[in-house]
């Protein structure tokens, strides 16, 4: 018996695998149901009036205040707004001459069923020049590591491997060196783009060692940037982040908030604290930025920022047609006027660019084009190695797990 | 002139992405290929496309009120890297031992190799004699072959210098391929139209 998930009925016969679908979707579709509904309902909505409200009501230097003598960490990550929560700015006109670059990576990580331990990153930039001589660049560079520097960090005694979160670090590093690189030669005024986060805070759990020589090429970096003048930022789309909701249960908060057991809240505010627990920054601000305004600027308290000394990442939320983004960006970029305004405008203007909708910058689209490794690829790369290690006389001897997963035989 | 490279071969044609983008040569102008010392293959441009380098990217519209045409390609500067020119050509003859033959050659042009324009001179050498016109009538290639050899006729005899008398051998030349298909014929003829 199998379920036919075009005419909802079961039928004898019929197996899953026939339709492609080894997932059983009948149970799932009825939960689906649910959520969404769940979603959309009334009382979802007025908390999320109520959340937007408070936004506007909470006075910013109360807030900050609050923060700020607080000695103990907040169990949440939150917001500090630099000036105010809820003034919003519409976007300048971009210079008649600019470019815009855009940096991406993608990688082969290492391979536990190979006899060989490598791993790959490639990174690639998309400098894109617009006005009287337009032009645009596009390349990628990839690179095999497999020195013993290279796939391990030392620390005392151990050897820690370079792979899963450290690899994904490994290459946001690579990525921001790849932008810095191409800035060298687009023109001037410019903003270079990442996409995701400039805060790289699965370095906190890490060994010390991890954390300082991965930080320690990723600030210098951004001193690279700062040198040259060159606004650098992290654009995540449909950002995922709750900082400034929890800014806001900061505000409502009377207790200890380590101890939410004998909250002294009313009930109403109880439910309000309890929603902003899982809404989205994105959500409290869908309504109040008007398409292409931006908020203004807040402060993350990530644990990892103490130690980005003068680079502290600050971020602005930004509607740029139909989906509020979130901007990263160091501090020296948010401060200065100037480049806060081109950072703004130029994303703006990246997003009219974009033929889809939401919209997604045109640099960031390219460099990500340039940089995918294709499974195909990757089977090349695999390959390569083999044949190289058969030239040799070695044979290539793949664990047994994996080749029965390759042939998969009944 | 190089006007191309050559990105897929074959016995009978190949396809060259073309160094221009949305310039593709001519349809039915000649073109050659340079092969060895002294060898050279020759073709006839069949059919012309432009799309999305990466087949899985389609081309979307990025026109707007203000911005239509060529200025699309100057706020969109990208689209010169992510789009492609692409051109068949189909095989008519070669140059084998210094002359030239008006039949398949005997090897396909090798992948990535640079095709030129023909000069007059070399359009009026290879089409003195007219044999290859048979080779494009019979090609099932993706442009109807009635309207690839009118295409070649007409750049041909404009490349010539309006040679009347090479317009008028080639018209009965292919009266007599099509003798038994007046409608062919027919549709060849108007399709030429000198001035």
């Amino acid at each position: 018996m199998g379920y036919n998930w075009l005419s909802g009925t079961r039928q004898r016969g019929t197996r899953n695998e026939e339709i492609g679908l080894p997932l059983k979707l009948g149970p799932i579709s009825q939960q689906v149901d649910r959520m969404a509904a769940s979603f959309v309902a009334d009382e979802h909505r007025a908390l999320l009036r109520e959340a937007r409200q408070l936004l506007h009501a909470v006075d910013a230097e109360e807030l900050r205040a609050k923060v700020r003598d607080r000695r103990e960490k907040y169990p949440w990550l939150v917001a500090i707004p630099v000036h105010t929560l809820s003034q919003t700015f519409s976007p300048p006109l971009p210079p008649a001459d600019f470019s815009v670059v855009g940096s991406d990576g993608s990688s082969i990580h290492p391979d536990r069923h190979s006899p060989l331990r490598y791993y790959v990153i490639n990174t690639s930039h998309a400098v894109l020049t617009y006005g009287r001589h337009p032009n645009a660049d596009l390349d990628s560079e990839g690179q095999l590591y497999f020195e013993d520097d290279d796939l391990y960090v030392l620390s005392g005694q151990k050897s820690i491997p370079i792979e899963g979160e450290r690899l994904g670090v490994k290459m946001q590093i690579a990525e921001l060196q790849a932008a810095l690189k191409a800035a060298q030669s687009a023109t001037d005024p410019m903003v270079a783009l990442r996409d995701g986060t400039l805060i790289l805070w699965q370095l906190q759990n890490e060994e010390r060692e991890v954390r300082e020589e991965f930080l320690g090429q990723f600030l210098r970096c951004l001193d690279g940037f700062r040198a040259a003048s060159v606004p650098v930022i992290g654009y995540i789309s449909y950002p995922g982040s709750h900082d400034v909701a929890n800014a806001l249960r900061v505000s409502l908060c009377r207790d200890d908030p380590s101890d939410c057991e004998h909250c002294s809240l009313s009930e109403e505010q109880q439910v309000l604290c309890d929603f902003l627990s899982r809404a989205w920054d994105r959500q409290l601000f869908e309504e109040l930025l008007e398409e292409g305004r931006r908020s203004d600027v807040f402060e993350s308290t990530s644990d990892i920022l103490k130690k980005y000394e003068s680079h502290h990442i600050q971020f602005l939320y930004l509607n740029v047609g139909g989906e509020v983004v979130r901007i990263e960006a160091p501090q020296w970029v948010m401060r200065d006027g100037g480049m806060l305004d081109l950072v703004h405008a130029l994303v703006c203007d990246q997003c009219q660019r974009s033929p889809d909708y939401p919209p997604y910058p045109p640099a960031l689209q390219e460099a990500h084009e340039q940089a995918v490794i294709t499974t195909a690829e990757g089977r090349l790369v695999e390959e390569l190695v083999e044949r190289s290690l058969a030239e040799r006389g070695i044979v290539y001897a793949r664990s047994a797990k994996d080749r029965s997963k390759r042939r998969r035989a009944v | 002139m190089r006007i191309g490279e050559i990105i897929e071969t074959g016995t009978t044609g190949f396809v060259a992405e073309s160094l221009e983008l949305n310039r593709p040569p001519a349809l039915g102008s000649l073109v050659k290929v340079e092969v060895g010392e002294g060898g050279c293959v020759y073709g006839v441009v069949s059919h012309g496309t432009t799309a999305g380098l990466d087949p899985g990217r389609r081309a979307v519209r990025r026109s707007t009120a203000e911005v239509y045409d060529g200025a699309i390609y100057d706020e969109h500067p990208e689209l010169r890297h992510t789009l492609r020119t692409e051109f068949s050509v189909l095989l008519v003859g070669c140059v084998e031992d210094g002359a030239i033959r008006q039949h398949l050659p005997a090897q396909p042009p090798p992948l990535h190799y640079s095709v030129h324009q023909c000069t007059e001179e070399e359009v009026r050498a290879f089409s003195e004699r007219l044999y290859y016109l048979r080779l494009l009538l019979a090609a099932p290639g993706e442009a109807p072959s009635e309207q690839l050899l009118a295409a070649h006729v007409r750049q041909a005899y404009r490349q010539r210098g309006q040679d009347r008398e090479w317009l008028e051998r080639a018209a009965r030349g292919i009266a007599a391929l099509l003798k038994h298909d007046y409608e062919r014929l027919m549709t060849v003829l108007y399709a030429i139209e000198p001035e």
